[in-house]
């Protein structure tokens, strides 16, 4: 019963392809190293915040607060910056908070049983007012330079969130091929109950999972604060949204069960390629809006019309 | 005291059974204590205000909680706002298309009611999830809004359309009419209409609603479609309020609708709640924005709105939690 799993993935690539082949015949500079690396800057938070959020909606849960939660670390490290304490331990502060904030998700979506979309919609709104009462909406900025590398600096001819970003997935897929736990992000996904009576520790693998992802929030809020110089509490407004994008788009199941971190990575890619060069060439924000739209609900529909008729959802 | 934990349970058991009343308990706990603090509270023009406030999103919660009551999801109400506002302003505005108010309203509805349907096509018939079809409807419908714009301000709204906004019917505020009436007809096709049952019962089991012969792809197609004319229904009352249509119009509007849905008990998996729970947990939402302001707490207060809306969710959440706890039998008919 070995299948091919990667019929999705074969969809993204030949779509990356006709972008990149438009790019080429429409405007060959968009597809130069530097400019291409000039462009990556603003994707770097997404693809981390989209490693956690797979591997959720791979056990057929979401996080819809990984923004507020963004917010709660970037006030947290600005305050407390402000207050005098050096900016490493803000960071590491800001990062405990995030990942703290995620493990209450876990708690509460494990604990009470009910639907990770309802629970994390209300800690969303919860984490951002918090944020927002706390800080008062003001902004905190001018941090040292030495932490404002951290989101602008180039490290090996990379910037550094690209590093951050290709070490965070090394781990999640080492986590996901090579640990049990990784397998039972799929089984679960695809029937928890059953995996509750095979013994599975569902609880514990979701409670990590959404303290995982509360980490990967704080990374990426850390990164966006330093590459904008400037913690305020609007932070990551409407991410969510966008990474959930990405992720469908990269193959992985919103009903749990099915997806790889490949797909994922794919899914970003064909995003940022597709913004950027809609971008680039016709300078309309607008029109981004659209393609990515019609992105998402065609890859989908790609996807049911190519894929075998193997899995019914 | 063995009379007063019985008392508890059994009023926790009717908490259960009927969400309506919690959240009831919940919003008129809220009003004396306000009231007690400021009196101003109860006042006739603050009360308006906060109908007013509430009556756009009452508007459409119908429609999305029907969505809701077959199991399926729509989050694309935000944008589609923003846009049916774009062509309101766009149709009407003498600088414009000039098209007479009555038509445009109606050129509005029927745009609604064509993106509902497109929505609902995809998700019966395409067989895609709504939460992905609707998600990229909010995205391309975001876009759009700012194609029908064209980046400006549509600010000359003829005074027929803004009398639509602002103006009164016997001292009643016209948008609050639209949406009393809007809310009794929901009710009515749900509890009394052939329909409203099918959409129950799709919403509770789709296979044995297939069985008992029910067409359950139509049924989804049209609560997407009523949604979408609904959500026509509320820009035309709500969006000449402003002097001003701009593309930020309706943004954030999709999550406060869903919370509502939710908090006013009905169920995300589909098949349970009532129009009076939606309804109920819509005037509680609304008015948590403004009772910070009636507690005096001070300029400063404000800011922490966002997160008492979001503690009110988790509040309701954990409230069915304790309810499921205490009694044995699933409150409200289960799944």
């Amino acid at each position: 019963m070995k299948r091919f799993r990667f019929w999705h993935e074969c969809v993204l690539v030949v779509l990356i392809a006709m972008v990149i082949a438009l790019a080429q015949a429409l405007d060959p500079l968009f597809l130069k190293g530097e400019v291409q690396r000039e462009l990556s800057t603003h994707i770097w938070e997404i693809a981390i915040l989209s490693i956690p959020m797979a591997l959720i909606i791979i056990t057929a849960g979401i996080d819809l607060s990984i923004g507020g939660i963004m917010a709660m670390c970037a006030i947290t490290v600005g305050l407390s910056f402000q207050s005098g304490i050096p900016t490493g331990i803000a960071a590491v502060m800001g990062l405990i908070v995030a990942t703290l904030c995620g493990a209450f998700n876990g708690l509460v979506v494990t604990r009470v049983k009910v639907h990770p979309l309802i629970v994390t919609l209300a800690t969303m709104a919860a984490f951002r007012g918090a944020a927002e009462g706390i800080s008062q909406a003001k902004p905190v900025s001018s941090f040292p330079e030495s932490f404002t590398w951290i989101g602008q600096g180039v490290w090996m001819g990379l910037p550094v969130p690209a590093w951050v970003f290709l070490g965070l997935l090394l781990l999640s897929v080492l986590f996901l091929e090579l640990t049990p736990w990784g397998k039972y992000c799929h089984a679960v996904g695809s029937n928890d109950e059953a995996c509750r009576f095979s013994g599975v520790g569902v609880d514990r693998l979701l409670l990590g999972l959404y303290t995982f992802s509360g980490f990967c929030a704080g990374i990426a809020a850390l990164l966006f604060v330093a590459r904008r110089n400037t913690a305020k509490a609007d932070i990551g407004m409407g991410i969510e949204l966008l990474v959930i994008t990405a992720v469908v788009i990269g193959g992985v199941s919103i009903f749990g069960g099915r997806g790889h971190l490949m797909g994922t990575v794919l899914g970003v890619f064909l995003i940022h390629e597709t913004r950027e060069f809609v971008s680039w060439r016709w300078n309309r924000d607008e029109l981004n809006f659209i393609v990515i739209g019609l992105l998402l609900i065609s890859s989908v529909l790609l996807h049911r019309w190519l894929t075998p008729k193997s899995t019914s959802r | 005291m063995n009379g007063g934990e019985g008392k508890l349970s059994s009023y926790l058991k009717l908490l259960g059974r009927h969400r309506t009343y919690g959240v009831l308990t919940l919003m008129l706990l809220t009003v004396v204590s306000v009231s007690l603090v400021n009196p101003q509270f109860l006042d006739l023009t603050n009360l308006r205000d906060l109908l007013v406030q509430a009556a756009p999103v009452a508007i459409i919660a119908c429609g999305v909680m029907m969505v809701v009551l077959t199991g399926e999801i729509d989050i694309s109400v935000g944008s589609m706002m923003g846009i049916l506002a774009a062509c309101l302003g766009v149709f009407s505005s003498s600088s414009d298309l000039g098209w007479p108010v009555p038509v445009a309203a109606l050129a509005v509805v029927g745009i609604g009611a064509v993106i509902g349907l497109l929505n609902g096509i995809m998700v019966a018939y395409g067989k895609v999830p709504s939460i992905i079809v609707t998600l990229g409807m909010l995205t391309a419908l975001k876009g759009g809004t700012e194609l029908v714009l064209g980046g400006e301000w549509v600010t000359d709204l003829p005074d027929g359309l803004r009398y639509l906004g602002t103006g009164t019917w016997g001292g009643v505020p016209i948008c609050v009419c639209v949406a009393v009436a809007v809310i009794a007809v929901t009710m009515v096709l749900l509890a009394r209409t052939p329909l409203g049952r099918r959409i129950y019962a799709v919403g509770s089991n789709d296979e044995a609603a297939v069985c008992a012969g029910i067409n359950v792809r139509r049924i989804k197609g049209f609560t997407f479609l009523f949604t979408g004319a609904l959500v026509g229904v509320a820009v035309i009352v709500s969006a000449p309020q402003l002097s001003v249509i701009d593309s930020g119009f309706g943004s954030g509007v999709e999550l406060l609708v869903v919370t509502c849905v939710v908090v006013g008990g009905v169920a995300i998996s589909g098949g349970v709640g009532t129009v009076a729970g939606v309804v109920t947990a819509t005037l509680l939402i609304t008015m948590i924005s403004t009772v910070l302001i009636f507690l005096r707490l001070g300029e400063n207060a404000t800011y922490w709105s966002r997160a008492i809306q979001g503690l009110f969710i988790l509040g309701a959440v954990l409230l069915d939690h304790v309810v499921r706890q205490s009694s044995p039998l699933p409150g409200g008919g289960g799944h």
